[in-house]
């Protein structure tokens, strides 16, 4: 039904859409994720041409909307929009604000854009409220009139825009609710959101986008619990992540306790965890692996899940092979298996670092 | 007691403070008088009242080098400031000083004149046009010396009989060698003035003789004295009747008739308060009331000003809301350049003070289109109230949101249709407060018009200041009916508003046609 071909949209001094490609297919119903300004809004306001994409194709079933001579205000009659503000019309009711896109825009008769509002509204459950104004009603009810507003055009898809973001939390139940009908009777949709259980009960696609393009896709199981790329897992599980790079022996140490102390405090590590990271890093890199013969070629790497508070530390280093289980320092080894469970050593067939030792940090 | 009531009460007790201190602001000027002057050295360091531009005041500059000179548009405004205690004495031409003293007892003038032989006449244009006119007119003036017709004027005007005082044939003259536009003043009893609301005067009458004999249709353009010489230079009038003092100065710029005043100049002062004739406070308050509306039906005067203060404001704000539209909308997508042009003119209109405008009109831009002073004047405050009407279109618009347009767009509504339907009914309920505003301070920047010949309430205020010698009255009928209009502006604009706004529509009629079934 959409198919987007190396989507592009530069603005002078950033690229919020560097290369996106994709097909949406009837009854999809899309959650796009990602980190703020990595282009999931403006992809949603290309789509419908709020913003002018500055390269690519997109195609809305077969029609090529980026070509100047394609009427722009009809394609948008076949995508529906919901935007994080609402954008109720101020001096028009609810009801009004559903009638008169359809008269003026469907030339249907008065009477049926009525009928057809009052059906809407009856089932966004705000029939009660059809004639008050938008400063009237409360954030949940205006998103449900916006959505109401949308479908009333019998759109083909509709795109929310982060619906929920500019909510209280006691109204987002509401609008999420409504959405999740509407997924339910098979409406195709793309929804922009930072709630990740809705996003995941709702969907059966989801795009993890970051760097201009989507970085990922895959079904909700496979996004939410089995992430394969390293952005997409440090967003899944909101992991803090801190690399050490040591390339020979004048390395500043003092330096890098520091370093580590900060990686600690902001991002509100616990104290207990810090220092067991700390302690991982003097033992095995300061007191272990540093002073073996040959050039030091190190990578610390401290991985902190905020969503259950485990840390988990992976080194890499080069030279010779360094086993927990035989090696002669057996001192360090101990306070590190103090700090640190379930260390697995293994060896990589590529790069300078050939091996790797990774261990969870005891919670 | 509800909010617009308070408001109202509160308003009454102001108006009537204002009303008290004005009335003991006239009463109390007219009290510090204590002498009276009978020498010209007595005035050598007093506040001395002449008009703008007069021969009388470089007289009075060069006789009084050390006196404090105040600067007034008539000898009218000059008496009215003597009264008020302002000043202390004014210099006028001998004629029209001796007519005020015959309406005002306490009215004097120092016998020692302040200068003889004044010579006054008419002025033309310095082209080849006017000198031939201003030849026919001497040699007109000359002959009627000689046959006595020219003292039997002066008899008519001067004289004791009040009833002979009218010109009768000015507006009936076929004119079959064309029409003669007049710049006349209207506030120099004897010269020219307005009496039963008719142009009338020595020099109306001499002119109308004249223009009999020659076969010219008379049309007397009534203009501020200042006006008079710029709207002959600039050709807006063949010539200028009516007292113009021959001054050197003006004689480089303008060809003078033979003269149709010769006299001196005079200073008038205050009668000492045991010399002034008493009369009771309450008679002379019903005089003056009689004086100012009863009087040769005055009160046309303030129902005629009105009525042209008004069509200027109506058809100003009128024309300015269509103009600043029209303008707006074609900026709205214009491109750059066009809208910085469009800036630099609303710039350029706003930032000029209006009596400027109304003049660069006047007297430059539509010299030589023959349009009067009226279409002049709905023409300019069409273009200020067209440049804020711009301004406040401007703000309105960008105070509606932004997803208000994209709200819109989105749901498949063109550009144009989005703006119309729904950027613009949002924007003008921004507007509205500001545009009561305006239209209010439209009403109050028309009081300037006299300045090119239009008789608005303000002007005719001053006509009637001019022939009953008296601020009171007048001034405080002009300033009540001012507020009166601005009143009913605001009441209009605010009925306008309430109709205009959507929330004030009834559920009955947002479901207007369709059957609810509940």
């Amino acid at each position: 039904m959409i198919e987007i071909r190396h989507l592009r949209k530069e603005y002078p001094t950033v690229t919020p859409l560097r290369d996106v490609n994709t097909d949406i297919r009837d009854g999809d119903v899309i959650a796009v994720i990602g980190p703020s300004g990595t282009g999931k809004s403006t992809l949603l306001r290309c789509i419908n041409l709020l913003e002018t994409p500055t390269g690519g194709s997109i195609r809305i079933d077969g029609e090529e909307i980026l070509d100047p001579k394609c009427d722009v205000n009809v394609i948008r009659r076949k995508l529906g929009m919901v935007f994080q503000s609402f954008n109720l019309f101020g001096h028009l009711t609810a009801l009004e604000n559903i009638m008169k896109p359809q008269m003026d825009l469907l030339d249907r008769s008065k009477q049926e854009a009525y009928d057809r509002s009052i059906e809407l509204l009856r089932k966004v459950g705000l029939v009660q409220s059809a004639l008050l104004y938008p400063d009237e009603l409360s954030g949940g009810q205006k998103q449900r009139v916006a959505i109401a507003r949308a479908l009333a055009m019998d759109p083909e898809i509709i795109l929310f825009d982060e619906p929920t973001s500019a909510l209280d939390p006691a109204m987002i139940g509401e609008v999420q609710a409504v959405i999740r009908d509407l997924a339910r009777a098979g409406k195709t949709m793309m929804i922009v959101t930072h709630e990740m259980n809705f996003a995941r009960s709702i969907s059966n696609r989801v795009f993890y986008m970051d760097n201009g393009e989507i970085y990922e896709e895959g079904t909700p199981e496979q996004i939410f619990t089995n992430p394969q790329k390293e952005l997409t897992r440090r967003f899944i599980y909101k992991l803090k992540v801190l690399e050490i790079e040591i390339e020979n022996d004048a390395f500043d140490v003092p330096g890098a306790y520091s370093e580590i102390a900060n990686y600690c405090s902001s991002n509100q590590i616990p104290p207990k965890t810090a220092l067991r990271i700390q302690t991982v890093f003097e033992e095995l890199v300061q007191q272990i692996l540093i002073p073996k013969p040959g050039e030091a070629q190190i990578r610390f790497r401290s991985e902190y899940a905020e969503a259950d508070e485990s840390a988990e530390i992976i080194v890499e280093y080069s030279g010779e092979v360094f086993d927990p289980e035989t090696d002669e320092n057996q001192l360090p080894l101990t306070l590190i298996r103090n700090a640190a469970s379930d260390l697995q050593s293994e060896t990589l067939q590529d790069g300078t670092r050939t091996n790797r030792i990774r261990m969870r940090i005891r919670p | 007691m509800s909010r617009t009531r308070k408001k109202r009460i509160l308003f009454v007790l102001t108006a009537g403070l204002v009303l008290l201190l004005v009335l003991c602001g006239c009463g109390g000027g007219e009290k510090t008088e204590t002498q009276s002057y009978t020498r010209l050295e007595e005035l050598e360091n007093k506040r001395i009242g002449v008009t703008t531009g007069s021969v009388q005041s470089m007289q009075v500059e060069q006789r009084f080098p050390d006196a404090e000179i105040y600067y007034f548009s008539s000898e009218v405004d000059c008496l009215a400031a003597m009264k008020a205690g302002r000043i202390d004495t004014f210099a006028g031409a001998e004629a029209i000083v001796k007519f005020m003293m015959a309406e005002n007892p306490d009215l004097t003038c120092v016998e020692e004149s302040l200068a003889d032989g004044m010579k006054a006449g008419a002025a033309f244009p310095k082209t080849e046009r006017g000198k031939e006119l201003c030849d026919q007119y001497s040699a007109y003036l000359v002959n009627a010396k000689q046959s006595g017709l020219y003292d039997e004027v002066q008899e008519i005007w001067y004289g004791p009989d009040e009833s002979k005082r009218v010109v009768p044939d000015l507006y009936t003259l076929p004119g079959p060698n064309g029409t003669l536009k007049i710049a006349a003043d209207t506030g120099s009893v004897p010269f020219t003035y307005i009496k039963d609301g008719k142009i009338v005067g020595v020099d109306v009458d001499l002119v109308t003789r004249f223009c009999k004999e020659y076969g010219y249709k008379p049309e007397i353009v009534v203009m501020d004295f200042p006006g008079i010489l710029p709207s002959i230079a600039s050709g807006k009038c063949d010539f200028a009747c009516g007292g113009i003092a021959m001054t050197p100065e003006r004689m480089e710029s303008v060809y003078f008739s033979e003269p149709t005043y010769e006299g001196g100049s005079v200073m008038a002062v205050l009668k000492a308060p045991e010399e002034a004739e008493a009369g009771g406070m309450f008679g002379s308050i019903a005089v003056s009331f009689e004086k100012t509306f009863l009087r040769e039906g005055r009160w046309k005067l303030f129902v005629e000003g009105t009525g042209n203060t008004l069509l200027i404001t109506l058809l100003a704000a009128l024309f300015g809301t269509l103009l600043g539209f029209a303008v707006y909308l074609l900026c709205r997508r214009g491109n750059r350049i066009a809208n910085k042009v469009t800036a630099a003119c609303v710039w350029l209109v706003e930032g000029m003070p209006m009596v400027v405008l109304l003049m660069v009109l006047y007297y430059i831009v539509f010299r030589s289109v023959g349009i009067g002073g009226l279409a002049v004047a709905v023409i300019g405050f069409t273009l200020t109230f067209g440049a804020s009407m711009y301004g406040m279109l401007c703000s309105g618009v960008n105070a509606v949101d932004r997803g208000q347009t994209e709200g819109a767009r989105a749901l498949g509504y063109s550009d144009r249709m989005a703006f119309f339907q729904i950027i613009l009914p949002q924007a003008i309920g921004h507007i509205m407060p500001s545009y009561k505003g305006q239209v209010v301070s439209l009403l109050k920047a028309t009081a300037v018009v006299g300045y090119i010949a239009v008789q608005d309430l303000t002007k005719m205020g001053d006509i009637v200041r001019s022939r009953t010698y008296e601020a009171f009255f007048p001034l405080i009928a002009v300033t009540v009916i001012y507020f009166l209009l601005a009143g009913l502006m605001i009441r209009v604009v605010e009925l306008l508003m309430k109709n205009i706004n959507p929330k004030n529509r009834k559920p009955e009629k947002i479901l207007k046609g369709v059957v609810t079934h509940d």
